[in-house]
């Protein structure tokens, strides 16, 4: 229960969402790119404003229930995103619109790509280093060192 | 993340495929003869690119990524008149390939671009597992 508390508590699972979901989020960064020149091909991803919108609304419910305990990020009934029992997040992307087609009918758009590739990254480092600093206070802590 | 550059690499090793097919189109552009000495001129090759790769290793990257699906040849040729040719016909044409290099060099400046594409998202991606391994280390 203590150890619960302590790898539970406060910004940690946040973070560790934030995480997983750039993790899974980069996968398909990757197909994206790797489907470049394929014909046909719709590039798939999922709106990370989506994401965090749903983990702002997972953060005030377990706020209120005072700050201890798993974060249930609940996207909604058409979510593309869901969460398993054991934390993981799941993305469904649906295939994205607009932009104008190419004489292949493939729907690229390489800067978008690489932005995209950008800021995941970004998060990714953010998120970790954030979360690496709270480990590190936690041993600290439990190391009696200041 | 996993699978990430298992996809990626799915996507070098495709782009490098294309490139393959493109150097073979390009150094064969003028071979009109085939390995038994007929005036059988080279196919052009063209590489298909479809969605998913059946030959990823890791699982969850095996309905992503891309695979080339079929490499085409053009049955298509072009006619030369070299009357003085052995290999001419009674008409004095000589078979040759229809390949037209400087569209091939534009298929490998896209190829060579859509390569560092995946690249960087490989780099990207590794950044990604050594910022994750400092958090262990």
């Amino acid at each position: 229960m203590m150890l619960e508390g302590i790898s539970n508590d406060g910004a940690m699972p946040v973070l560790e969402a934030m995480i997983r979901f750039a993790g899974a989020r980069q996968r398909l960064i990757a197909h994206n790119v790797a489907n470049i020149d394929t014909p046909e091909f719709r590039p798939l991803d999922v709106s990370p404003r989506e994401f965090q919108k749903a983990l702002a609304a997972a953060v005030e419910r377990r706020r209120s229930g005072g700050r201890v305990g798993d974060l249930q990020i609940e996207g909604g009934g058409n979510a593309p995103f869901e969460q398993t029992p054991d934390g993981q997040i799941l993305l469904n992307p649906k295939p994205e619109p607009g932009n104008l087609l190419f004489h292949d009918r493939n729907n690229r758009d390489v800067e978008r790509l690489m932005q995209a590739n950008a800021e995941n990254v970004t998060v990714f480092r953010v998120a970790s280093d954030l979360l690496r600093s709270r480990t590190e206070l936690m041993r600290s802590a439990i190391a009696e060192r200041a | 993340m996993y699978g990430a550059l298992d996809i990626s690499t799915g996507g070098m090793i495709a782009q490098r495929a294309r490139l393959d097919a493109i150097a073979a189109n390009i150094v064969n552009k003028d071979t009109f003869l085939d390995g038994a000495g007929k005036n059988n001129p080279f196919k052009r090759r063209v590489v298909h690119f479809a969605p998913g790769d059946p030959a990823a290793t890791s699982p969850r990257a095996g309905d992503l990524g891309v695979h080339v699906a079929r490499v085409e040849e053009v049955d298509s040729y072009t006619l030369k008149w070299e009357p003085n040719n052995p290999y001419a016909d009674a008409n004095g044409y000589v078979k040759y390939p229809d390949i037209n290099p400087v569209f091939e060099q534009l298929n490998a400046y896209e190829a060579q671009r859509a390569y560092e594409a995946n690249l960087a998202v490989a780099e990207a991606t590794k950044a990604m597992t050594s910022q994750a391994l400092r958090l262990i280390a």
